[in-house]
């Protein structure tokens, strides 16, 4: 039997939400975080509010915080660095920054080492880092939350362009995938800009408006409603300096056939996506897991069997197998805990089932 | 090299902030922080591994980079390493540029005298044929393939490797490259043709830009600077075909633009230390269009006015345009002058990276420069940097009257050849114009 | 059709209303009738050749229809064209449309591959234009033909030289609009092709002059691999020049040829260019 002892790896939504749980169940458990800080991306990027229910992200954070707090063997600004099987258990060394190890000795893992923003500097088209005033949503977010949402002339803006799909369903990047969460996120600072700065002109370019289930009319028809944000369908070749640190954008509304747009806008967004960051892919690297074909942690079965990986005793939670918004990642965060918990206490690990090819039958 | 081991330390220096305590990082990964990742279906690694299995085969015939062409490793957009031959070269010229901006190969041949490069260039050279293929579709890829492989069969043989000087034969020539390695149904009808014409598929291993070679040759070449340039602002059209087409394929430098824009010409211009303008229209063409020039060209005066000019003077202030393309080059040079119709009075130097270079290098602007074939104003630019341009005018003024007279006989680059090379492509060429020194490497 | 169907009236508000009984066409079918009678077939016939290219499905690959490529595109500033446009009607088959697109809007592209580098979905889209032209000429369609009128010099140099241009094509009344800098240069285009310090630039029918046996062999590329057929389609007359020219400097080259292999050439013999034979 694997040892009553789990080693969460990110803490994050996901790896506190399976801490907290793990601790309810009355299992041991060892934190590693790469960080200084519990929380994860939502602290690191200091997300403002959380969609759909528009509520502080520090309410949803700060009970899972605490519940990282509670454990004793928690090593924080440390990574892990080597795994080894010993029977049913895993020993880890775990290095901290000054390059000190640290061994341990556990039943189970549980991988939440999470996603990073894509990289936006990869658009270079776009120009982010070299034309003033261009924004990832993860900046925003920080200004929103810090309530300093000025251009670099220090004014707030009055004409605001955000544009998603930066980064994600875009093969030029080699990200084939949606994000998921992006169209949400842009919505929400859209109603939130307009909330700070009610005569400003925001705009949305968007391909397609993805604010899945029960957001729909919480964000997409809320922002037209009550906010009065535009939505112009399709996506920006190019952002170019215009006067006085404006942005320019070059873009088609591709409503109308060949109606080429360039707007001055003294802020731009971009809905940068998610992406498997170079943390997770050590920790993947460092557990011996498989990748999936758009480089996020490949589940064992990820129908029936999401939080379970391709090792024995290996847990996944969270953004580490694919773009997950806060609440799905608590909510594997809880499903992990549960699986490593009968994994320790009882032993069971369940075997992907075997794949069967649908018949099909040319017509 | 002093230049490859700093940018090794800034590379290094960039992985330890990003990742200051692992041992076990992908490399790769980290890299791809500093040059960014582009992703098209046939990566040029694919391409790449394909050609070399059709090597085994026995299907094509590479043409390798060998030491002695002294090869320079460059970075591809996706850092990819890209070998740089730096001697050893046979000239694919450019139709347009020998045509109209003879200016521009005769300043590679003077830079490659000054840094005694060994060099062919020879009369048994085509031009890609690309620019009439993509302004009026009358051609199809095999004779396309069969254009190319023939002249890189020319090269091959006598060992030297072909540095393509205009920037549409070098887009033209990797997408050409990238389709008979990816389509057997190409070579088939290509090989025929070949072996009638007594040749086989050649395939060089890499396709290389004069600009390319220049940038890694820059920073020597700058050595030899005769003018001061640091006060100077130029602002930089890096051409379409040199980058947008089989992206990819071309060089990037994370000291250019943070390796976000290709790094010829514009490294080019950094390394002879002019002050680099950017202007919001730095990606867009130059409208040169390929039939446009020649049959649209409202489209063209307007497009190089409106969209590069202009811009490039009053938001950037520049001082020069500075190009690496036949068709840049005479585009935006010879689009100004129209403007005056209309109160646009803008006349905007414009030089191709080889005629900047050599000019600093103290090129004759006339002899070599050949600045006589542009439109714009590039005397005035060469008197602010203190080129004594009068003096030059007047002796090749001189030059021109004995000509005419028949007093003076026309001065040279490299030795003229025999007349029987303007009749037969003969085996014993190089050999005859190099002497021994040929015989040494081949 | 069967005796009790009634027959639906000529009028497309009805098309809706009907079943498949009454002879209702299908979308495409229809809208090929807004094209004259006699272009439909060969309309059908373009497209089938355009899409049975090998590098057609290579280079068509799927659209979400941001309009990346239309944004960046130059020549969409100036024309009504848009990449966009185009990509759309190849993804639904939409013949009247390519057709439409073929005959006038095609050859509005500048070629910039700004597009190409964009696309999302990783099209080829300039490439598709080129497949478009390419097959233009290859039908000899009227687009074609008018687009290659003016420029018969050029794919005459092309064809027999393998050079594009030539510096003496720079006539002040060709190019009144690259002012009095081209004047001068048509003006003093002897000497200035003289004073270029390569030998091979200093003529001024030719941007560099290639030797014969190179022009023999380009000519032999564009007989053999299908080139001079498309020409003869579109112009005849080009067709018949290049032919002409390709066969006597074919029989020269051999002479000369022989004459070396023999050690019987004299070099002094020759004249001092081959265009001159």
């Amino acid at each position: 039997m694997p040892a009553n002892r789990v080693l969460v790896i990110g803490a994050g939504p996901a790896g506190l939400s399976a801490t907290k749980e793990l601790q309810a169940l009355g299992v041991d458990v060892v934190l590693v975080e790469r960080e200084s800080y519990l929380g994860g991306t939502p602290k690191k990027l200091k997300y403002s509010l959380l969609f759909p229910e528009l509520r502080p992200a520090s309410e949803v954070l700060d009970p899972l915080i605490k519940a990282g707090e509670a454990v004793k063997t928690r090593y924080m600004e440390s990574i892990v660095d080597k795994v080894q099987q010993e029977g049913d258990n895993f020993v880890v060394t775990i290095k901290d920054k000054n390059g000190k190890t640290y061994t341990e000795k556990v039943g189970a893992i549980i991988a939440a080492s999470g996603f990073e923003h894509f990289d936006s500097r990869r658009k270079y088209e776009y120009g982010y880092g070299i034309i003033p005033n261009i924004y990832n949503i993860s900046d925003i977010e920080g200004m929103l939350s810090e309530n300093r949402l000025v251009t670099t002339k220090g004014t707030p803006p009055k004409r605001v362009a955000i544009l998603l799909c930066v980064g994600s369903r875009d093969a030029t990047v080699g990200n084939t995938h949606c994000s998921r969460v992006c169209c949400a996120v842009s919505i929400k600072q859209a109603m939130e800009i307009k909330e700070r700065i009610p005569d400003a002109v925001v705009h949305i370019y968007y391909m397609d408006i993805r604010t899945y289930g029960l957001m729909e009319d919480k964000l997409y028809w809320k922002a037209q409603l009550n906010y009065r944000v535009g939505f112009i369908r399709g996506r920006i070749s190019e952002f170019m300096r215009g006067p006085n640190d404006t942005v320019v954008i070059k873009g088609e509304d591709t409503m109308n056939l060949n109606r080429a747009l360039v707007v001055p806008y003294d802020m731009v967004i971009l809905a940068n996506g998610m992406e498997l960051g170079l943390g997770s892919k050590q920790v993947a690297k460092v557990l011996g897991l498989e990748f999936e074909e758009h480089g996020f942690v490949r589940p064992m079965d990820p129908d029936r069997l999401p939080v379970l990986s391709t090792r024995k005793g290996v847990f996944l939670a969270g953004a580490i197998t694919g773009p997950k918004t806060i609440s799905d990642s608590i909510t594997e965060g809880q499903a992990a805990a549960i699986k490593a918990y009968e994994y320790v206490s009882k032993g069971i690990w369940e075997e992907a089932p075997r794949k069967v090819a649908a018949e099909v039958v040319k017509h | 090299m002093q230049e490859e081991r700093e940018i090794q330390k800034k590379l290094h220096e960039e992985i330890k902030q990003a990742f200051p305590y692992a041992e076990d990082v992908d490399w790769n990964e980290i890299y791809q922080r500093v040059i960014y990742r582009y992703s098209t279906p046939h990566g040029i690694a694919h391409v790449k591994e394909e050609l070399e299995k059709l090597e085994e085969k026995g299907e094509i015939i590479v043409h390798h980079i060998k030491p002695y062409n002294n090869p320079v490793e460059a970075q591809t957009i996706n850092g990819l390493p890209k070998k740089i031959p730096t001697t050893r070269l046979w000239q694919h010229k450019s139709c347009g540029q020998c045509g109209h901006i003879p200016g521009y190969p005769t300043s590679v041949f003077w830079i490659m005298n000054k840094l005694e490069i060994d060099y062919m260039d020879e009369p048994h050279q085509t031009s890609c044929t690309g620019w009439n293929y993509h302004a009026s579709g009358a051609s199809n890829p095999v004779a396309l393939a069969g254009v190319y492989v023939r002249n890189m069969w020319r090269a091959y043989e006598i060992d030297y490797f072909p540095l393509i000087h205009c920037g549409t034969s070098f887009g033209h020539y990797k997408e050409i490259r990238n389709m008979i390695v990816l389509y057997p149904q190409i070579r088939e009808k290509l090989r025929p043709i070949m072996r009638k014409l007594g040749m086989d598929i050649v395939v060089p291993e890499e396709v290389v830009h004069y600009s390319e070679w220049l940038f890694v040759m820059s920073k020597k070449a700058a050595q030899h600077k005769k003018y001061d340039v640091s006060n100077i602002r130029a602002a930089v059209h890096t051409p379409c075909h040199v980058y947008k087409l089989v992206p990819d394929d071309t060089i990037y430098d994370p000291n250019v633009w943070q390796g976000r824009r290709p790094a010829p010409p514009t490294g080019t211009v950094l390394n002879f230390g002019a002050k680099i303008v950017d202007y919001s229209t730095w990606w867009d063409c130059c409208g040169f269009g390929f039939r446009h020039i020649l049959t649209e060209r409202e489209f063209t005066r307007s497009f190089a006015l409106f969209k590069k000019v202009i811009p490039a003077v009053e938001e950037g202030k520049a001082d020069v345009f500075v190009t690496s393309d036949t068709g840049c080059v005479t585009t935006l040079d010879k689009s100004q002058w129209a403007g005056k119709a209309h109160g646009f009075n803008y006349n905007l130097p414009v030089l191709s990276d080889a005629q900047f270079a050599a000019i600093l290098m103290g090129a004759d602007p006339y002899k070599i420069g050949q600045i006589h074939w542009h439109a714009t104003d590039v005397e005035g630019f060469l008197r602010k940097i203190g080129v004594p341009v009068d003096e030059y005018k007047e002796q090749f003024l001189q030059y021109l009257a004995d000509l005419r007279a028949g007093n003076a006989q026309p001065e040279y680059l490299y030795k003229p050849h025999r007349k029987i090379d303007f009749y037969l492509a003969l085996p014993d060429r190089v050999k005859w114009y190099k002497g021994e020194q040929a015989q040494k490497v081949s | 059709m069967p005796q009790n169907v009634i027959p639906l009236p000529d009028d497309p508000r009805y098309m809706d209303l009907s079943y498949p009984e009454q002879g209702a066409l299908t979308e495409e079918e229809r809208n090929l009738d807004t094209l004259p009678p006699d272009q439909r077939e060969l309309a059908r016939k373009f497209w089938q050749a355009v899409k049975s290219d090998f590098r057609f499905n290579e280079y068509l690959r799927g659209c979400l229809n941001c309009g990346v490529c239309t944004s960046g595109c130059p020549a969409a500033k100036f024309y009504d064209y848009g990449p966009r446009e185009m990509i759309q009607y190849m993804m639904r088959d939409a013949v009247d449309r390519i057709w439409e697109f073929v005959n006038k809007k095609v050859w509005a592209c500048v070629q910039c591959y700004t597009c190409s580098m964009r696309c999302p979905f990783n099209n080829e889209i300039a490439g598709l234009i080129m497949l478009l032209r390419e097959y233009a000429v290859q039908f000899a369609l009227p687009s074609a033909k008018e687009i290659l009128a003016p420029y018969r010099r050029v794919l005459y140099t092309v064809l027999t030289l393998g050079n594009q241009v030539t510096p003496d094509m720079i006539q002040p009344e060709a190019f009144p609009d690259w002012g009095p800098q081209a004047v001068e240069e048509s003006k003093n285009m002897d000497v200035y092709r003289k004073a270029i310090p390569v030998d091979l630039l200093q003529r001024t029918d030719i941007g560099w002059h290639a030797s014969l046996q190179t022009a023999v062999e380009l000519m032999t590329i564009m007989f053999e691999s299908g080139v001079m057929d498309a020409i003869k389609n579109v112009d005849p007359d080009l067709y018949d020049m290049v032919s002409d020219i390709y066969e006597e400097r074919k029989s020269q080259l051999e002479e000369i040829r022989e004459k070396w292999m023999n050690g019987e050439l004299k070099e002094e013999d020759l004249p001092d260019s081959w265009l001159d034979l």
